[in-house]
């Protein structure tokens, strides 16, 4: 689904992504893990299309297309979806608003009619339930005033009203209670299907109790630096990431 | 021989005499009233900008063209849409009244509502007095000239404590045969003490028609009265349109306007209350979005005059392309007006890197028990917001739309009258999607 061969990418003027290499396949849930500041953010963002996010060599194949090339919202249309490890506040426009245009955009993408008001909201009301969510969230501006919490949950509720055939999950479980953790987790775990990729960054093991990944990664230095199963990130919780370095650099 | 073609060059003041002597002969009080206006006008000249009050708006255009009265004319094919508000509805068509195009309703005792035209014909005397008095407030040259050469609008009278339910809508509707004409309408609401009104004013005009509209609007409001006044400016894009709103407010009256300027090639509107009773409120909002190559000018002066009186003002500005806009917000507190609370803000919003919003506010106090508050602010649309929405599938022109909505609609959701409110939103969305469009 997802190929990314020699990645390099500038933030900003900051050269911080130095030859990175993933392959994630369909069904398949990826957790990168790494040091503050190695790059897991910057890797998300260019694959959502940020500006300012500048890639300087390398290549993402997305789906047998040239991931690069896509507009922000034609990555999303595609079926890329990012959630943000700091979402945006957007006082003034809705959240059903951006509920409704971002599922019409997609649908209309894909030759789909636009949803009627009535589906719309079934739907809506449903993913809300399974995000424990007050439907008073819906006629607020977009993550206006929400705790942090509220925030990360507000993402998930976006990503499952989406749909998206690749998830992007920077960071959604840091800031989260116990609870929240859990529906976070079951937002993410109810969209696991053969057919879509995940791949989760996040600093804690704590999240990969409740979301079992086939991959974990290390990013470190804007490389992966090692690869390995659910085991490699108990391992990391032990024993931090120096040792993975040490083994790199050796 | 430079002579020669200097003598046969009309100056373009000399036009606006010559077509105010081929309009306006006789010796009855008004024509000399209005002969007294246009020697003001003729002897002050258009302002320039070396005048403060017009220091970034240039009317070297506007006074360049030679404009001669409008006629009224039949409604065009393509016919802007008007607002569809309960109540009495009075059209001007290229500044005349046309009854039928109006719809009047049955007005609660003690209101009436009759045009400029009828009141001229059933009292000329009272005209000539009431504008010889109202005249005296005014030293501004293009407010002469509406003087000089108004020939109809609306009057509205409140008797003390009537109430006006349903608003008066009046539609000043510009034709394409007014091209190269101009008009001066003239609206004036009495209303009595404790008495209520709603008064929107529309300009709309035909595309492509290049014309001029010099409006003056006059409110007095006696103890106790309430006026909501909605103002939209939606003129042709290449008119020329200055409105000029004056409202006097006495003891515990309460004013509000919201001063929406959408159209126009120059487009300018004065706003001044005069805050003259203790207790007086005044309230501005208003929204001006210039496009392309307008220029939108919003010109306020709230008057503190009486002590313990009360304003508040919030102006928003977007523009785009290579439009200009400018806010200037002018709060005066007079001597012995104490405990005054004064709240000014400005924000604006710049669409393009060759777009540009001059904003001045200008705080003139002379007491010292005062509370005034003013902010202005500009900026650009939040680039990581839009790439939020664009990151949800949003096109990168509605991502635009959505948030240049969310700013229009802090001053939006103060509309409470709901057709206006509706038809605004939907000029916002449908112009800032277009403009998007364009870009793109
Ligand atoms: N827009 C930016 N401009 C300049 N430097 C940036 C920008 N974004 C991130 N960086 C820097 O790049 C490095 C990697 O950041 P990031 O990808 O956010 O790391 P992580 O998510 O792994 O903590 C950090 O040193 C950070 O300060
Ligand atoms: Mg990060």
């Amino acid at each position: 689904m997802l190929s990314i061969k020699n990645l390099h990418a500038l933030a900003g003027e900051k050269q911080v992504l130095n030859g990175l290499d993933l392959e994630v396949g369909a069904g398949e849930v990826h957790a990168i893990m790494g040091p503050n500041g190695s790059g897991k953010s910057t890797l998300a963002q260019v694959l959502a299309g940020r500006e300012g996010y500048t890639v300087t060599g390398g290549t993402v194949t997305y789906k047998g297309k040239n991931l690069l090339e896509l507009s922000p919202e034609d990555r999303a249309r595609e079926g890329v979806f990012l959630a943000f490890q700091y979402p945006v506040e957007i006082p003034g426009v809705n959240n059903v608003y951006l509920l409704k245009a971002g599922l019409n955009a997609i649908r209309k993408h894909r030759g789909e009619s636009e949803m009627d008001a009535f589906e719309f909201l079934t739907l809506i009301r449903e993913k809300m339930k399974l995000m424990q969510m007050d439907e008073s969230f819906l006629n607020r501006g977009v993550n206006e005033g929400f705790s942090g919490g509220e925030k990360k949950r507000n993402e998930i509720l976006q990503m499952s009203v989406l749909e998206p055939s690749l998830a992007l999950l920077d960071e959604t479980d840091s800031g989260l209670d116990i609870d929240a953790l859990r529906v976070v987790a079951a937002g993410v775990n109810s969209l696991r299907s053969p057919e879509r990729a995940i791949v989760l960054v996040t600093h804690y093991q704590r999240l990969l109790d409740y979301i079992e990944p086939d991959h974990v990664h290390v990013l470190s230095g804007g490389r992966i630096i090692k690869s390995g199963d659910k085991s490699l990130a108990l391992e990391l919780e032990k024993r931090g990431y120096d040792w993975v370095k040490q083994e790199a650099a050796a | 021989m430079s002579t020669v073609a200097a003598k046969n060059t009309v100056s373009p003041l000399e036009r606006y005499k010559m077509a105010f002597e081929s309009r306006w002969q006789g010796n009855d009080e008004l024509t000399a009233l209005r002969h007294a206006a246009l020697e003001q006008f003729l002897s002050a000249g258009f302002p320039t900008q070396r005048d403060e009050a017009w220091k970034y708006t240039n009317l070297r255009r506007l006074e360049s063209r030679s404009f001669t009265p409008a006629e009224t004319s039949a409604l065009d094919a393509h016919q802007p849409e008007w607002l569809a508000t309960a109540g009495t509805r009075i059209v001007l068509v290229n500044g005349h009244c046309l009854p039928a195009l109006s719809s009047q309703v049955a007005q609660p005792p003690g209101v009436t509502v009759l045009t400029f035209k009828q009141w001229i014909e059933h009292e000329p005397a009272a005209v000539a007095a009431y504008l010889k008095e109202q005249d005296q407030l005014t030293g501004n040259a293009l407010e002469q000239l509406n003087l000089a050469f108004f020939e109809d609008g609306v009057v509205v009278n409140l008797a003390d404590n009537t109430i006006l339910d349903e608003p008066v809508y009046i539609v000043h509707q510009s034709t394409s045969s007014a091209a190269q004409r101009m008009s001066h309408p003239r609206i004036v609401v009495r209303a009595g003490r404790n008495a209520r009104a709603t008064i929107i004013e529309h300009y709309l005009g035909a595309n492509d028609a290049e014309y001029f509209t010099n409006a003056v609007t006059r409110f007095d409001i006696a103890a106790g009265g309430a006026v909501k006044h909605f103002r939209v400016q939606q003129e042709s894009p290449r008119a020329f349109h200055i409105g000029h709103v004056q409202t006097k407010l006495a003891k515990d009256a309460r004013f509000s306007i919201h001063d929406i300027a959408l159209g126009a090639s120059l487009g300018r509107s004065g706003i001044t209350a005069l805050l003259e009773g203790t207790g007086a409120h005044a309230a501005l909002f208003g929204l001006f979005a210039p496009m392309g190559n307008q220029h939108l000018d919003a010109h306020t002066r709230l008057d503190h005059i009486a002590a313990h009186t009360t304003s508040e003002e919030d102006y928003r500005g977007i523009a785009g392309g290579r439009a200009r806009g400018v806010f200037n917000g002018k709060v005066i507190v007079r001597p012995d007006a104490q405990k005054i609370d004064a709240r000014q803000s400005s924000r604006n919003l710049l669409l393009s890197p060759t777009a540009e919003i001059d904003t001045k506010p200008e705080l003139e106090i002379y007491a010292n028990d005062v509370k005034c508050s003013h902010g202005a602010t500009t900026g650009q649309l939040d680039a990581t917001a839009l790439f939020y929405l664009r990151s949800r599938g949003l096109s990168e022109s509605d991502a635009r739309a959505a948030l240049i909505r969310a700013f229009a609609e802090s001053i939006l959701a103060t509309i409470d009258l709901e057709p206006v409110h509706a038809a605004l939103e939907k000029q916002i969305d449908e112009r800032f999607k277009l403009v998007n469009e364009a870009k793109a």
